[in-house]
């Protein structure tokens, strides 16, 4: 019963959150300055071709009546056309799919399989002379340089070379840097913060290796906070890496809906945008019950 | 996310888009910065015809075709748009690299009169279904651009009557002479349509396209890549040397610039001043810059009382340093231009102009002092796309030398474009944007009749006299008469400073020299990369 009326308050919470967002992304782009008909039929186009465009894709009723429809439309899949490809937004969503997520999946392996034994790493060896230092040094290094000052340094350098910077490996490489360095800092915190508690005294004193006391007392303990982290890293990277998508011209997401905004094709962006809120949502619920389940204390916190 | 003019005015969305602009080579080459030692003039490379034909070639560009009114050419307002669609559309006529009309689908054509243009069609085109050209393709395709909301019937002239002669014959009639014809004939908006296809409902232009062109499209992302394959029934045997064309859109220029380093792409345009300098040193890489009648142009809003003052507009202009400019802004690729473009024959001298001989900033004072307006401050409205920021830059400090103050307001492209045409009157100072500058040195002054052009109704207040002299430039035959002319348009535009010509817009191109043997005219009106396409090689092996 406990378990039902926690799923049952998720879910109403995330779908008005939902909600709010649909609202907000639906006024913030009628609000924006420059409106489609001057964009997408350039400066030419006279007042008739405008109705007729308005008309075409229902824009020249009220805006609570274009709400309406949206929303209903959405709530059966049909997340309208765009005014520009005239195609099924759901159609190029999908077909953009496969390289967001891609992305998404190398670079958060890429985080956890480095990310963690990094943090593991430099939290043990936290003591001065023991290495924790440059380990800091570089995650912060990591965290700090912007992807497109990264990315651009890479695309350059490996193309001057000759090799080719199609493929999936170079964008997630630049992604991975800062997901890696931030998991590793996450983890190396979180650890710390285990390190001192008595349990962890205690299996030293009982002559336990280290390796065993890391993956028996550290790591289920220190995870709730690196979960967190992995998850709002996913559900961002699925939502489109931009920077990396323009530079590395990988046809994802991010760069769909950035364009859309630019020409204010009003389906694509609030489908696009709504969609990586509802990724948003259900990562964190996913999250909340993996700790649950690693950390039943966390779980019951819950 | 270009970008998108060439685009007409169209520039302005596209503007970013449409036409990458540039800088690379020789500082101020009137006819663009050559790639090949060996080509001829008028040219920047010409293709060997010694390479074998056949083979795959790759091209790069920074936007796609993107606008509502889908693929149809008539509706196309913007060079990226004309570029892709020249693959697949042909034109009667078509420009040579002196901008001198040259055969198309018409092989030949007579003035018996300065009204009236008898075209005798080539024999032997077909469309890429296989089915051959007609004469009535030819008249329903024109009647159907004269009906159209087309930016291009504002270009296409006076004309009164298209009509069928015989199956190879098409007269099209005037009503008044009108010299810029031929060039409004040559651009993809009056391209021949398969009008029995169209008529029948089996073919929606706005969705394909299907013509007489080259190559015909296998395949269409859109905003991600086109994929052309050689059109078998194309008329001109041997045409297109390679078999494929895949055109890559790459918004972010970082992108191109790696295409071409590393071999993905054989071709690519690229829009940042700092791209050429990048590209230096790659291996087997070159670098061009190809001259463009495009120009950027400063709108002083007449509507608005800052500039309802002839007097402060022509200060405005006075106190512009336009070789600055293009020196600095344009990396020394631009040139000073009227509003008849440089580089175009019959174009007006911007030396002689009454901005350029006023006396400058110390006079530009002056001319505010006596307005009023001492100490004038505006805000002039530009979007991102490299190189406007730069452009704005220099007008900036060029204005302070005559004590006015600019502040510089930089937006995105659909902001801009909603300030500056989304309302009558436009609630903005000033704005900076490029227009096409097309293929004849009368065609781009119709924009400066608000009646004609529209989109700028809302910060342009319409002249008569003005009107009236652009109408008789257009009419008037080619020759020291016409040139006359166009030099009264020239002044009076100069004088009226409502929308002020500056400094043409180059355009850069870096290719592959050991993956393809491109052909690339040294000026380009129509802003279309690819005009020349058909006649490209590929290099293998």
């Amino acid at each position: 019963m406990r378990l039902l009326l926690w799923w049952g308050g998720r879910a109403l919470s995330s779908a008005v959150t939902l909600l709010g967002i649909s609202v907000l992304i639906f006024a913030a782009l009628r609000l924006m300055p420059g409106g489609f008909a001057e964009t997408i039929l350039g400066p030419f186009a006279t007042p008739e071709q405008k109705a007729e465009l308005a008309a075409r894709y229902g824009l020249d009723q009220s805006v609570l009546a274009q709400y309406g429809h949206w929303l209903a439309a959405f709530g059966t899949g049909d997340f309208g056309t765009s005014m520009i490809s005239r195609q099924p937004v759901a159609a190029e969503l999908a077909a953009r799919l496969p390289v967001t997520a891609q992305l998404t999946l190398l670079a958060v392996a890429a985080a956890v399989l480095a990310g963690v034994p990094l943090g593991v790493v430099t939290a043990v060896r936290a003591r001065p002379g023991g290495g924790g230092g440059a380990g800091r040094l570089l995650s912060g290094l990591g965290v700090s340089v912007p992807e497109f000052a990264l990315g651009s340094l890479v695309v350059f350098v490996v193309s001057r070379y000759g090799l080719q910077t199609t493929g999936y490996l170079l964008p997630a490489a630049v992604l991975s840097i800062f997901a890696i360095s931030a998991t590793a800092r996450t983890t190396r915190d979180a650890v710390l913060g285990v390190l001192v508690e008595q349990h962890i005294t205690a299996a030293v004193a009982r002559g336990e290796t280290p390796w065993f006391i890391i993956r028996h007392h550290i790591l289920r303990n220190a995870a709730g906070p690196v979960l967190t982290l992995t998850a709002t890293i996913t559900a961002y990277l699925l939502g489109g890496a931009l920077i990396v998508e323009y530079l590395f011209n990988l046809p994802g997401i991010g760069s769909y809906v950035v364009q859309a905004v630019g020409r204010r094709d009003y389906a694509v962006v609030q489908a696009g945008v709504l969609l990586a809120a509802a990724v948003f949502i259900v990562m964190n619920v996913l999250v909340d019950l993996l700790v649950g389940l690693v950390d039943p204390r966390l779980g019951r916190r819950a | 996310m270009r970008n998108r003019l060439a685009c007409g005015v169209a520039a302005v969305l596209t503007a970013t888009s449409a036409c990458g602009g540039g800088t690379a080579a020789a500082p101020g080459t009137p006819g663009g910065a050559s790639a090949d030692a060996k080509a001829p003039p008028g040219y920047l490379a010409l293709a060997d015809d010694k390479l074998p034909a056949g083979g795959a070639l790759s091209f790069a560009v920074h936007i796609d075709s993107g606008a509502a009114t889908g693929l149809d050419p008539q509706l196309a307002d913007v060079a990226t748009s004309w570029q892709l669609m020249s693959l697949v559309y042909e034109t009667l006529v078509t420009v040579g690299p002196d901008f001198a009309p040259k055969p198309a689908l018409a092989e030949s054509w007579e003035t018996p009169d300065p009204k009236t243009y008898v075209f005798h069609l080539r024999k032997g085109v077909a469309f890429s279904n296989g089915r051959a050209m007609t004469a009535d393709d030819v008249v329903g395709s024109l009647k159907r651009l004269l009906a159209a909301k087309s930016v291009w019937r504002g270009q296409l002239g006076p004309v009164e009557k298209v009509a069928k002669v015989d199956a190879g014959t098409v007269r099209v009639t005037l009503a008044e002479p009108y010299t810029p014809f031929l060039a409004a004939l040559a651009n993809v908006p009056a391209a021949v349509l398969p009008m029995k296809e169209i008529e029948a409902g089996s073919l929606d232009p706005a969705k394909a396209m299907l013509g007489t062109g080259p190559f015909k499209v296998q395949d269409h992302r859109q905003d991600v890549s086109w994929s052309f394959v050689r059109n078998e029934h194309y008329w001109d045997k041997g045409k297109p040397a390679a078999d494929s064309l895949s055109v890559t859109i790459a918004p972010e220029e970082a992108a191109r610039v790696a295409a071409v380093q590393n071999g993905s792409a054989a071709l690519a345009s690229l829009g940042n001043v700092d791209s050429a300098a990048m590209l230096a040193g790659a291996a087997d890489v070159k670098v061009a810059t190809q001259a463009t009648t495009d120009f950027y142009y400063l709108m002083l809003n007449s509507k608005n009382p800052k500039f309802a003052d002839p007097r402060v507009r022509q200060a405005v202009n006075m106190a512009l340093d336009r070789k600055q400019i293009a020196e600095v802004a344009l990396g020394g690729q631009g040139r000073p231009t009227g509003v008849t473009p440089a580089g175009l024959p019959g174009a007006c001298d911007p030396a002689t102009l009454p901005s350029a001989t006023g006396g400058g900033a110390a006079k530009a004072k002056e001319l505010l002092a006596q307005a009023g307006a001492a100490g004038l401050s505006f805000t002039l409205s530009i979007y991102a796309t490299e190189p406007a920021p730069a452009v704005a830059q220099v007008i900036q400090q060029n204005l302070q030398q005559a004590g006015v103050t600019v502040r510089i307001e930089q937006m995105d492209e659909a902001s801009w474009a909603g300030k500056v045409y989304g309302k009558v009157p436009a609630p903005f100072d000033s704005a900076l944007s490029w227009f096409a500058g097309y293929a004849d040195p009368g065609m781009v002054t119709t924009w400066w009749n608000p009646d004609v052009a529209g989109f700028n109704q809302g910060f342009m207040q319409a002249d008569k006299d003005l009107n009236a002299l652009i109408a008789r430039a257009g009419a008037t035959p080619a020759g020291p008469e016409r040139d006359k002319a166009l030099a009264e348009v020239c002044a009076k535009v100069d004088t009226d400073s409502q929308m002020v010509p500056l400094v043409t817009r180059p355009a850069t191109i870096a290719y592959r020299a050991d993956a393809v043997s491109p052909s690339l005219y040294a000026t380009e009106g129509y802003g279309n990369l690819l005009r020349l396409v058909a006649d490209a090689r590929v290099k293998r092996g």
